[in-house]
C-alpha cells in the first residue's frame, strides 16, 4: 500500500472535504452532459419550451445530483448495514403492491403513501443489488462458484422477479433479474451453470411466450418479429421511430426540426423514444456521441468497482453500472427495431423521475463505493475486507 | 494511486474472479454499444434516404384541388353553364371518429335537422377510411367563418371552398348542356382502371360528372386536371402548415363554345310557354344550330345539388315529358312540312309542276276515299298551289305517280332518316320507310312485307311510317334554303379554341337549283301569299325581310270514321302535333327554323308559325346585315330604279299586300 499525500493517515478519509474530493467528477461532468441533452430534446420536442418537461427534468436532475453527492459521502459500511433492510422493505412494499396497489395501464405497479406514488420495483433494484452484494461479501470463492448456499441469493432474486412479473411488469422483472445474475456472474458463479442456464432459458422461451405472457405482452413480441405486418396498429411504434432514426441521416434534421417527433408520428417521444428524437434532430453524429458518453459511463463505472478493496463495494458498482447498461442497452435495441417494445426508458436521457431516481441512486452507491474504494467492511462473520 | 498487493488468497481469488469477470461484461456491454453504432449507422448513413421519403411522406399531405370545371358558352360568349364558389363542410372518417359527438358540435354553430344527420350518419358508415362526406353545402360566409374559427377543436372536420356548377340560364339550355351530379358507384366502376381518369379526383366529394348533353359528352375535356396543394400534417392528419411553394396548381378545363345563340334560344323557350315541343334554328349558310329548345324544360342547377324522389318523380312523370329532348329524341310523323320534300321528288323524278290536278275535296283509291282537308277541295292545282294550300289530294296523286322509293331518296337528301354528329347524345333518326325497309322490318311476318299500294299516298304528305325529330325539319329546311349544300348541322363551334369543322364543308344536294327554287316559291306563298295556309301568322313585320314556310299537322290517331276533326275539346293527349318550318328572309336565306308543338291542335299555321315568327325575329334582328337591310327599307320602295339590276327575286306575287284576308283558310291542312 502506498501511502500518498495527506491521505496516509488515520482517519483522514473519513473528513468530507476529503470525501467530496474524492468523488469522480469526470463521472459527474458526464452525467451532467447526458441529462442536459435530455433536457435539450425535452426543450425541442415541447416546441422549443421548458415547459412541461425541459424544466421539470433539469430540477429533478439537479436535486437527484445533490442527493447523489450526499449519498457517494456515506460511509460504505453504512449502506453495507443498509442492504438487508432495504431489500427486505422493498420486498414488504411488492407484497402491499400486490394487495393495494393502483391499478394503471391494466398492470398494478403503483403504492400510494401519504399522497406520494412511487413504484416498489424501484426501490428493489437498489435493494437487491445491496443485499446480494453483502450476501457474497461473506462467501468464499468456491462457495461463490458453486454450492448449496447459492440457493440464498437464487431466492434473493426470484421473490422481487415473481413478484414484479405478477403485477405485471415484466420489463421490470426481467431488469430486476438481469441485475441479480449479472451480480452472481461477477461474483464467480461456474461457467457450467451459467450455460446450462443459457440454454434452459432458450428452450423456455417459445413456450413462455405462448403461454404466459399476457396478451399485451405477446403482442409486442409479435409485432417486433414482424412490424410491418401492421404499420398502423401495434407494429406503429417501431416503424415511426425507425423512421425518425432513418431520416435524421448523418447530422439530423437540426435542433426543433424533427418531423417525426414535433408533429406526433413518433410515440413517446419524451419517455421511452427520446432517444429517436434525438437521433432525428441530430442525426447520427448526435446518437454516436450520446452513444459514447454512455459508454464512458460504464467503463468509468466498472474501473470504480475494479479498484474496490472491498468485496461489496465491487460487487454493489459492478451489479449497479450493470443494470444501468441493460437499460442503455435494452432502450436502444429497442428503438432501433432490435427488441421488442418494452418499457424501458434510456436512463437519465428520457422523462421520467422515478427511474431517474433509481440511477441517480445507483450512481450514488457507486461514487461512494469510489469515495471508500480503501474501507475495509467487515462481514457478519469478522472475515477481513 | 497504487493498488493494495498484499491480499489473503481467498481475498485474492475473489478479487480475480471479479475483475475477469467485469472485464468479460465490460467487453459484453462494449459489443452491445458497437452493435447500436452499427445499426445506427446502417439507418441512418445507408438507408437515410430511404426512411428521408418515408418521413417526407409522414409530414406532407397531397390535398388534392379539383380544376374548375371549363365554362360553356354561346356562339356570342354569353356564359351558358359556369362555376360560383361553394363553401361546404366535411367530416373525415378517420380513425377514432365520434360521428355523433362531432355531429353535436357541429348543429351547435350550424343547423343539421334530423333527416340531415340520419343521412351524414349513413354516408360516414358506407364511406371508405379517410374518406370525406360532405354535411352542408352553401354554407353562409357566417357559417363557413364560424366553422373555420372553430376548426382546432374540430379535428375531423374541414371546412373548405369548392366550386359548384351553375347554368345562368336555368332551363333553357338544359336538355344541350345537360347538367352534372354527383358521380355514382356507376360512373366509378365505368372509369375503373382507365388511365385517361384520374381516379382519386373522380372520387373526391366535390367533383362532379356530367351526366348529360354537353357535360356529359365533353366531360374529359370539361374536367381539365387536378391540382394539389401541399400541407404538413400531424400524426392525427391535422394540418399543421401550408406550404404554398409546394402545390401544383389545377388546370381548368378546356372552354366550349357552342354555336347557339343564347338570345334566340331564351326567347324560344319564352314563346313555348306551356306547350310541349322544341323548336331549332340553323344557320342556312354554315349549318350552324343558333337555337335548339325543347319545351318544357327543367331547371338544370337543380339536379347539381340533387334531386329528392318526390321532384324527380314529379319531373319523370309529367305527361309533358320535361326531361326528354323533344328537339332530337322526340319523333314525330312530319305531316304537310314533307311535302316539299315530296315535290322535290317529284321535279327531280321529271314531273313537270304546272300540269294540273283537280281537288273535289276528297278522292277514291285502292278500296277507300282519301280526304282533303278542306271538306270543299281546293279544285284544279299545280305544284306550286297545292305547297301553297298543302292540298293533300295533289300530293296524294302525285306520290302514287313517283312511287314511294323516290320520295324516300329525296327524303334521305334532305336529311331525314340520319343521324347528325352534333356531340351530344340522344338523337333518335327517325324512320323514312320504303319497300327495302320493309323487307328489312317485317321478316318474320312475311304478309307485312310488300309495300302495299294505299301506303303510297299516306307518305306522300308525311304521314304513315315516316317520323322525323325536330333537328331533320331543321336540316332539311336550310338544305331547301340554301339551295346548294346538303347542310349538317354543328352545335358544338369550338373546344378549349379549337373551332370544329362546319357544317358548311359539304357535298351539294342532288337537286337541280330550279327545282329548288320551285319549292321555295311555293313556301313563300304559304307565309306571304293571303291564300297561303300561315299567311296571318307569318308576317314578320321586318319590312321586306320575309319568311317562306310549310305548315304541318300530325295525326296521332284515325280520323276515318269521320270523327271531327275539331281539337278544342279534345283532350291534350289526343290532339294533332303542330308542325312548322320556316326560312327567312326568303329572297337571301339565312336562318331556317323548325317549330314542333306536340299536340298543338290541328293547323300548323296556328300553333307553330307563330311562334317560328318570334324566334326567327330575333336571329334577324340580331343579324348585323338584316339590321342594316330591315333599318334601310323605307326609302327603297321609292328608289325603284336600282332595283332593276338585282329584282330577279321578286317575280313572285308576293310583296306583302295588306292583310285583309277574309278568306284566310282556317283549321289546317293534313
Amino acid at each position: 500500500m502506498t501511502l500518498s499525500g495527506g491521505l496516509s493517515r488515520p482517519g483522514e478519509r473519513d473528513r468530507p472535504t476529503i470525501k467530496f474530493m474524492e468523488i469522480d467528477w469526470t463521472f459527474c461532468l458526464v452525467l451532467c452532459l447526458i441529462a442536459g441533452a435530455g433536457a435539450l430534446m425535452l426543450f425541442s420536442i415541447a416546441g422549443a419550451s421548458w415547459k412541461p418537461w425541459a424544466a421539470n427534468h433539469l430540477i429533478r436532475f439537479g436535486l437527484y445530483f445533490i442527493m447523489m453527492v450526499v449519498l457517494a459521502m456515506c460511509d460504505l459500511r453504512w449502506w453495507f448495514m443498509a442492504a438487508y433492510p432495504i431489500y427486505g422493505v422493498g420486498l414488504l412494499l411488492l407484497i402491499a403492491v400486490e394487495a393495494v396497489g393502483d391499478i394503471s395501464l391494466g398492470a398494478q405497479r403503483w403504492l400510494s403513501i401519504g399522497g406520494f406514488r412511487f413504484q416498489p420495483s424501484e426501490i428493489m433494484k437498489i435493494g437487491l443489488v445491496l443485499a446480494l452484494a453483502r450476501y457474497y461479501h461473506g462467501l468464499s470463492a468456491d462457495s461463490a462458484r458453486m454450492s448449496w448456499r447459492l440457493l440464498i441469493p437464487a431466492g434473493m432474486i426470484a421473490a422481487p422477479v415473481l413478484l414484479v412479473a405478477h403485477q405485471p411488469d415484466l420489463g421490470t422483472a426481467m431488469l430486476i433479474a438481469a441485475t441479480g445474475l449479472s451480480i452472481v456472474v461477477l461474483a464467480g458463479l461456474s461457467w457450467r451453470i451459467i450455460i446450462a442456464g443459457i440454454i434452459a432459458v432458450m428452450v423456455a422461451i417459445p413456450p413462455f411466450v405462448m403461454f404466459v405472457l399476457h396478451d399485451y405482452q405477446r403482442h409486442r413480441v409479435m409485432t417486433f418479429l414482424n412490424p410491418e405486418g401492421d404499420p398502423s396498429g401495434k407494429g406503429y411504434q417501431i416503424v415511426q421511430s425507425k423512421i425518425a432514426l432513418g431520416s435524421g441521416g448523418l447530422l439530423g434534421k437540426g435542433f426543433g426540426l424533427g418531423s417525426q417527433s414535433q408533429l406526433n408520428f413518433l410515440p413517446e417521444k419524451q419517455t421511452d423514444f427520446i432517444f429517436a428524437t434525438l437521433a432525428e434532430e441530430f442525426g447520427f453524429v448526435g446518437c454516436f456521441t450520446v452513444l459514447f458518453l454512455y459508454g464512458a459511463v460504464i467503463f468509468m463505472a466498472l474501473r470504480i468497482a475494479s479498484i474496490s478493496h472491498s468485496h461489496f463495494g465491487r460487487l454493489a458498482a459492478g451489479g449497479t453500472i450493470s443494470t444501468f447498461a441493460v437499460y442503455v442497452l435494452i432502450n436502444g435495441a429497442m428503438v432501433m427495431g432490435m427488441a421488442p417494445v418494452v418499457g424501458v426508458p434510456m436512463p437519465m436521457l428520457s422523462y421520467g423521475g422515478t427511474v431517474m431516481l433509481t440511477v441517480m441512486i445507483g450512481f450514488g452507491l457507486i461514487q461512494a463505493v469510489r469515495v471508500h474504494r480503501y474501507t475495509e467492511v467487515t462481514s457478519g462473520k469478522g472475515s477481513l475486507v | 494511486m497504487s493498488e493494495p498487493s498484499i491480499f489473503f488468497f481467498e481475498v485474492n481469488e475473489r478479487q480475480g474472479v471479479f475483475h475477469r469477470r467485469a472485464f468479460l461484461l465490460g467487453g459484453l456491454t462494449g459489443m452491445g454499444l458497437l452493435a447500436l453504432g452499427g445499426r445506427l449507422a446502417q439507418l441512418q448513413l445507408v438507408e437515410a434516404q430511404r426512411y428521408q421519403k418515408l418521413s417526407a411522406g409522414n409530414q406532407f399531405n397531397y390535398r388534392l384541388v379539383p380544376p374548375p370545371r371549363g365554362l360553356i358558352m354561346d356562339r356570342n360568349g354569353v356564359s351558358l353553364a359556369s362555376n360560383r364558389p361553394n363553401f361546404r363542410l366535411m367530416i373525415n372518417k378517420d380513425k377514432g371518429l365520434e360521428a355523433e359527438a362531432v355531429l353535436d358540435d357541429l348543429s351547435k354553430l350550424v343547423p343539421i335537422d334530423g333527416t340531415r344527420r340520419a343521412r351524414i350518419l349513413k354516408e360516414l358508415d358506407r364511406a371508405p377510411r379517410k374518406a370525406p362526406v360532405v354535411v352542408m353545402e352553401d354554407l353562409s360566409w357566417e357559417e363557413f367563418s364560424r366553422v373555420n374559427i372553430r376548426a382546432p377543436e374540430l379535428p375531423n372536420v374541414t371546412a373548405d371552398m369548392g366550386e359548384v356548377r351553375v347554368y345562368p340560364f336555368g332551363g333553357a339550355f338544359a336538355h344541350v348542356i345537360g347538367y352534372v351530379a354527383k358521380v355514382s358507384d356507376r360512373d366509378l366502376k365505368a372509369a375503373e382502371g382507365d388511365p385517361t381518369q384520374d381516379q382519386d379526383l373522380l372520387h373526391h366529394p366535390g367533383f362532379r360528372i356530367g351526366k348529360q348533353g354537353v357535360e356529359k359528352a365533353f366531360d374529359k375535356e370539361l374536367r381539365g386536371r387536378a391540382g394539389a396543394t401541399k400541407t404538413e400534417v400531424d400524426s392525427v392528419g391535422r394540418v399543421v402548415r401550408l406550404d404554398p411553394a409546394g402545390d401544383i396548381p389545377p388546370v381548368a378545363g378546356k372552354a366550349i363554345h357552342l354555336t347557339l345563340d343564347a338570345d334566340i334560344q331564351n326567347r324560344a323557350l319564352e314563346v313555348m310557354g306551356e306547350e310541349s315541343g322544341a323548336i331549332v334554328v340553323m344557320d342556312c349558310r354554315t349549318g350552324d344550330l343558333l337555337c335548339m329548345a325543347s319545351a318544357p324544360s327543367f331547371d338544370a342547377n337543380r339536379f347539381v345539388r340533387g334531386l329528392s324522389g318526390p321532384e324527380y318523380k314529379a319531373l319523370a312523370e309529367y305527361e309533358r315529358k320535361p326531361l326528354l329532348d323533344k328537339a332530337i329524341t322526340g319523333v314525330y310523323p312530319p305531316g304537310s312540312t314533307f311535302k316539299p320534300t315530296v315535290g322535290l321528288a317529284a321535279l327531280a323524278a321529271g314531273i313537270d309542276p304546272e300540269i294540273r290536278v283537280n281537288c273535289p275535296g276528297s278522292w277514291y283509291y285502292g278500296g277507300r276515299t282519301w280526304r282533303c282537308h278542306k271538306k270543299g277541295g281546293h279544285g284544279s292545282q299545280n305544284m306550286h298551289e297545292a305547297i301553297k294550300n298543302s292540298c293533300d289530294i295533289y300530293f296524294y296523286q302525285t306520290a302514287l305517280k313517283i312511287g314511294p322509293t323516290a320520295i324516300a331518296n329525296a327524303a334521305r337528301s334532305m336529311g331525314f332518316g340520319q343521324l347528325y354528329d352534333i356531340g351530344i347524345p340522344g338523337q333518335k333518326k327517325g324512320l323514312v320507310p320504303d319497300p327495302a325497309w320493309k323487307k328489312r322490318a317485317f321478316k318474320k311476318n312475311p304478309a307485312n312485307q310488300i309495300w302495299f299500294p294505299g301506303e303510297t299516298p299516306s307518305f306522300g304528305i308525311g304521314q304513315g311510317a315516316l317520323t322525323v325529330n325536330a333537328l331533320q325539319l331543321a336540316v332539311m329546311t336550310a338544305r331547301l334554303a340554301n339551295a346548294k349544300k346538303a347542310l349538317v348541322p354543328r352545335l358544338i363551334k369550338s373546344i378549349g379554341g379549337v373551332e370544329r369543322p362546319a357544317g358548311s364543308d359539304v357535298p351539294d344536294l342532288p337537286f337541280s337549283p330550279e327545282h329548288l327554287a320551285y319549292v321555295r316559291a311555293g313556301m313563300a306563298a304559304v307565309a306571304n301569299d293571303v291564300t297561303g295556309t300561315a299567311y296571318r301568322n307569318s308576317q314578320l313585320g321586318l319590312g321586306d325581310v320575309q319568311m317562306a314556310g310549310k305548315t304541318g299537322t300530325a295525326q296521332v290517331r284515325s280520323y276515318d270514321k269521320g270523327v271531327s276533326r275539331d281539337s278544342k275539346d279534345v283532350r291534350w293527349r289526343l290532339k294533332d302535333h303542330n308542325l312548322f318550318v320556316a326560312f327567312a328572309p326568303y329572297d337571301d336565306p339565312r336562318y331556317a327554323v323548325s317549330v314542333i308543338i306536340e299536340h298543338g291542335g290541328l293547323g300548323g299555321g296556328t300553333a307553330g308559325a307563330p311562334r317560328a315568327r318570334e324566334v326567327m325575329r330575333v336571329a334577324l334582328l340580331k343579324d348585323p346585315e338584316m339590321r342594316a337591310r330591315i333599318e334601310k327599307p323605307a326609302p327603297m320602295p321609292e328608289a325603284v330604279p336600282d332595283d332593276v339590276m338585282e329584282g330577279a327575286a321578286p317575280e313572285e306575287p308576293t310583296v306583302g299586300p295588306p292583310p285583309p284576308a277574309p278568306t284566310t283558310p282556317q283549321g289546317g291542312q293534313l
